[in-house]
């Protein structure tokens, strides 16, 4: 199978450090789980897929932009939920009422014209997940993504992993909880010591 | 989608959020006045009325006021790594350059409209050509951002960037200062052939630190 994305003798050094050594891996349509301690390399990973992080040595490769949840929101505080998603959905040439959708589907309808800085830090992380619904991901890379959610938001997420799973979307969710997921998965990859193992 | 396209996109967005929070474009403005007003009456006001002076303490303003500008638009991308998201995208970077060059052009020009009319009024210019001028502060307006934006952008992930940026811009923009200074002073002053050429060396300069930036961006930006 042609993988969405992959990483090959990637090497990412960051502060004079090698964070990761000679990575190969292969994202394709599916769950993959990417587990490790923390400060082990699991944001560096998804950051190296999504073409955040510069290889010092390797090559990225990816079907198309991945879109990286993480513990901040990648969208612009000053706007609203609406105006952010806007934005992207604009760039990729989709129609505008995906975001409305979007929105409706991660209940923030009611907060979609509040500026994010007037949002809870929950809210906010989940108008940055409905960026992957507006916007059709294919490859969806999530670094803990149940982190700030409360006990609804966390299950819509559960549902839309699997969701986007069944779509046959890549979706790459990095944390060190949530064994159930690993059922789930067609890898789930252990990050130790800059490397990546099948575990 | 066109890169135009998506510069236009990046400079809509970037502009919503200095509507939103315009702290960036007040600050620029707040400066500019100040910094015009000071000026004028640590020259005295009859040396601040000559062409060249008055041309001068205009353009210093608005370059400071770019560099305020441009620095608070990239703190609002990195509060949340928002930066991050164009960053990732097919052709994001080059979009971000242009983008933010065009809504700092946009800011810069209202600033300019303010400080502009301050001057001719606190000044009691006479503007002999005001054409001319108005083509001097056009060019002026659309040749700094290109080396403010590539600047901020190159220490953005630098801890000392409020210092560093003004630190590297303000040496590369001294011939955009003198090329402005000298177009607007000539356009005051009624000399059609001088503004003109100095506008058109403002010209070479928006072209030139444009595709400069265009070239060296997506490979800098990490």
């Amino acid at each position: 199978m042609e993988p969405s994305a992959a990483l090959r003798a990637a090497t990412v050094v960051l502060d004079d450090r090698a964070i990761l050594r000679g990575v190969d891996l292969d994202i394709v349509p599916g769950l993959t789980v990417v587990r490790g301690a923390n400060g082990a390399g699991k944001t560096t990973l998804l950051r190296a897929l999504a073409g955040l992080a510069p290889l010092a040595r390797g090559t990225r490769t990816a079907s198309e932009s991945p879109i990286l949840v993480s513990h901040r929101t990648a969208l612009l505080r000053a706007l609203t939920p609406r105006e952010n998603l806007a934005f992207f959905v604009a760039w990729r040439a989709l129609p505008p009422a995906r975001v409305d959708g979007a929105l409706a589907r991660w209940g923030l309808a009611s907060l979609a014209d509040r500026p994010l800085e007037r949002l809870s830090a929950g809210q906010r992380r989940r108008a940055a997940l409905a960026r992957l619904d507006a916007e059709d991901a294919g490859i969806a890379l999530l670094d803990e993504p149940f982190s700030e959610l409360d006990d609804a938001a966390a299950t819509l997420v559960r549902s839309a992993i699997e969701r986007w799973t069944l779509e046959r979307r890549a979706v790459v969710v990095a944390t060190h909880g949530h064994p159930e997921l690993d059922a789930h998965a067609v890898l789930v990859v252990r990050v130790a010591g800059g490397s990546v193992r099948p575990g | 989608m066109s890169a135009l396209r998506r510069a236009l996109l990046v400079a809509r967005r970037d502009l919503a959020a200095e509507r939103r929070q315009p702290d960036g474009l007040v600050a620029a403005l707040t400066f500019t006045v100040t910094l015009i007003f000071v000026e004028s009456l640590a020259v005295g006001p009859g040396e601040a009325r000559r062409p060249a002076i008055a041309a001068a303490l205009f353009w210093i303003a608005l370059l400071f006021a770019a560099i305020l500008g441009a620095t608070r638009s990239f703190e609002r991308e990195l509060e949340d790594d928002a930066i991050d998201a164009i960053v990732a995208l097919e052709g994001g970077r080059d979009a971000l350059f242009a983008g933010k060059a065009l809504a700092l052009a946009a800011s810069l020009a209202v600033v300019a409209l303010v400080g502009g009319l301050l001057s001719l009024v606190l000044l009691d210019l006479d503007v002999a050509l005001p054409l001319h001028l108005a083509l001097a502060l056009a060019l002026g307006v659309v040749a700094l951002p290109p080396v403010v934006v590539l600047d901020t952008l190159l220490a953005l992930r630098l801890r000392a960037r409020a210092l560093l940026v003004p630190i590297l811009a303000l040496p590369v923009l001294v011939p955009q200062l003198i090329a402005a200074t000298q177009g607007t002073a000539a356009a005051l002053a009624g000399d059609a052939g001088a503004s003109l050429g100095w506008s058109g060396l403002l010209v070479a300069f928006a072209l030139v630190y444009g595709v400069l930036g265009l070239t060296i961006v997506p490979a800098a930006i990490e």
